[in-house]
């Protein structure tokens, strides 16, 4: 059974990397970076630059195995699921900030600590919401916030927390209104000395994420695998698949505004709002 | 078998262009990048195909020598003078299936090695001494100095962008010295390169900011005259950023976005960007009139 996990969560990264790469439209685009040569930058953190995209992927993965693919089935059965998912989310920061810090170039370097800036307050609206939807599980284990959810899904049952989850979701996948690590105004940031091969392998870990990213919302706010007819993991692939579209739909549609008006929002709207949700959860699992 | 399913797919892609915009091309150049099957690369790194357009003074060849080895190999390099758009559409295919077909491409133009030589201790070249301030071995350094908004000591880095920087108008190099990303001092070291009036033209300004703001997809529609299709956009953009003639950026990206022309008076650049973070600048820049902009340039360049 165990083998049988392991392939699911590989089968999972690597189909649903491929059709995030569909939906982005960037799957000939990669496969043209493999054709050309990766450019050094003069004196690099090697060690970190190399590292950095195979930690991003490493994490992607790790998120996924503790996410159940059916009802009481996850690769990882941790009675803390949740805090093992928030611990990728907090190492994605310091591994974006990696990815900037390692060519020793002024742009790329920007990327990286703006991304540390916005990393901390995207953080906390994370962490609120993902408490808040365990609180009716009484358990920070994903299996039973799956069970949970066998009434009513918590996205209908916590309105807020799908929507603030999507916010977390374009933030880790450096998407849209929340790409502050690789913009257009700092020549895509952490990735604008990265050619060939090296850039390839960024952008299918920025995709890898999407699918973890987008599995995990599936679990917490729309019961994973639980559905009629299908089996569980054909529920937990359509409700990721959807969610997917839906993020990058919203990557491609709205703006970006500057990175100091969002830490404001997000310090100032997000971080209260997700706390409300907390405290609303909290009241309503007494 | 795998490789060649892999350079198959990689001349079935749009073509990764990275442009060279010289004096008068400016709004050629944005309109021809929006056609299907080229892609508008972000940074030289993602590119395969250097663009000259128009003829660049000899003033900025060596930047062009640098902005050319920046791309990675195989590389092309296509001159574009003559302004008809099938014909150059057609050149840039051509030019990357002949480079997915095993092409060699151009060798570097400049020396492949440090301007100074790299003396750095540790593992990664990370220690030495005196590592703040000055330009040891060559390489400025940052030194503290006096953030603009609290006083703090904060590090200054000093640096140069343009005149091919893909944030910048074509031809316009920057001399800014940052805390972070926060400008402390800047100064027109060239000015941008002259454009003609279709360069103001209200769908290319507006499509300038759009890029800025993540909107890629949203800028090819709005060149191509049909419905912008994107959510919060002149929102996004800050209050009173740089407001010249009761006008700031965000009121002159919804007139763009309307159709309707701006004119501007030309501002004090080095007077306008110190204080705001680099994206807001970028902005600020963007939501200028190139003409507005060259302007001030010039008199920001002259004093």
């Amino acid at each position: 059974m165990t083998a049988l996990l392991v392939l699911a969560v590989l089968a999972t990264l690597l189909g649903g990397t491929v059709l995030a790469a569909l939906m982005d439209r960037a799957a000939l685009p990669l496969a043209a970076l493999l054709t050309r040569q990766r450019v050094e930058t003069e004196a690099p953190d090697r060690m970190n630059r190399d590292l950095s995209s195979a930690w991003y992927l490493a994490l992607a993965a790790i998120g996924l195995s503790v996410v159940p693919f059916a009802p009481g089935l996850a690769l990882i059965d941790s009675p803390v699921g949740i805090v093992i998912w928030g611990s990728c989310e907090a190492l994605v920061v310091v591994t974006v900030f990696l990815h900037g810090w390692s060519p020793n170039a002024p742009f790329p370097l920007i990327g990286a600590y703006r991304y540390a800036a916005i990393g901390l307050p995207i953080m906390l609206p994370s962490m609120f919401v993902l408490i808040a939807a365990a609180l009716p599980a009484e358990s920070l284990s994903l299996i039973d916030i799956v069970e949970s959810q066998r009434e009513i899904w918590n996205v209908l049952r916590q309105p807020l927390g799908l929507p603030l989850f999507l916010v977390v979701a374009l933030a880790m996948t450096l998407r849209g209104p929340m790409d502050y690590a690789d913009a257009a105004d700092i020549a895509t940031g952490t990735s604008a000395e990265e050619s060939g091969a090296a850039r390839a392998l960024w952008q299918v870990a920025r995709l890898a994420m999407l699918v973890s990213i987008s599995a995990i919302a599936a679990t917490v706010f729309l019961g994973g695998p639980l559905g009629p007819v299908l089996p569980g993991p054909v529920w937990l692939w359509l409700k990721t698949a959807a969610l997917m579209a839906l993020t990058v739909w919203i990557g491609n549609r709205v703006a970006r505004t500057t990175p100091d008006r969002m830490l404001t929002i997000l310090w100032v709207v997000l971080l209260p709002l997700s706390f409300l949700g907390l405290i609303i959860a909290g009241v309503m699992a007494l | 078998m795998a490789m060649t399913h892999l350079v198959r797919w990689a001349a079935r892609a749009p073509a990764p262009v990275y442009a060279a915009i010289g004096p008068g091309r400016q709004a050629e150049v944005e309109r021809l990048l929006t056609r299907p099957g080229l892609n508008r690369a972000k940074t030289p790194r993602d590119a395969a195909i250097l663009l000259v357009a128009g003829d660049l003074p000899s003033s900025s060849l060596d930047a062009l020598n640098r902005l050319h080895d920046q791309l990675p190999r195989p590389r092309t390099t296509l001159r574009w003078l003559d302004g008809d758009q099938e014909a150059i559409a057609h050149r840039i295919t051509t030019a990357l299936r002949a480079l997915c077909d095993g092409a060699a491409g151009e060798d570097d133009r400049l020396p492949d090695t440090p301007a100074n030589e790299w003396k750095g201790i540790g593992p990664h070249g990370q220690g030495g001494k005196g590592m703040m301030g000055g330009t040891p071995y060559g390489r400025p350094m940052a030194m503290t100095g006096k953030d603009v908004r609290d006083g703090l000591q904060l590090d200054r880095y000093t640096t140069r962008v343009g005149p091919f920087a893909p944030m910048l108008p074509p031809g316009l190099v920057l001399e800014v010295t940052l805390q972070g990303d926060v400008i402390c001092e800047a100064s027109v070291q060239a000015a941008p390169f002259a454009q003609p009036a279709e360069a103001d033209a209200p769908a290319l300004c507006a499509a300038r900011m759009l890029r800025l703001l993540g909107l890629d997809a949203a800028a090819d529609r709005v060149i191509r005259g049909r419905p912008l299709r994107a959510a919060w956009v002149t929102g996004a953009v800050p209050r009173g950023l740089a407001r010249i003639n009761d006008t700031d950026a965000r009121d002159r990206l919804s007139a763009w976005l309307r159709s309707r022309t701006v004119t501007v008076a030309p501002p004090d650049l080095a007077a306008l960007l110190p204080g705001s973070e680099w994206s807001e600048a970028m902005l600020i820049l963007a939501s200028l009139p190139p003409s507005a902009l060259i302007r001030a340039a010039r008199a920001t360049e002259a004093a």
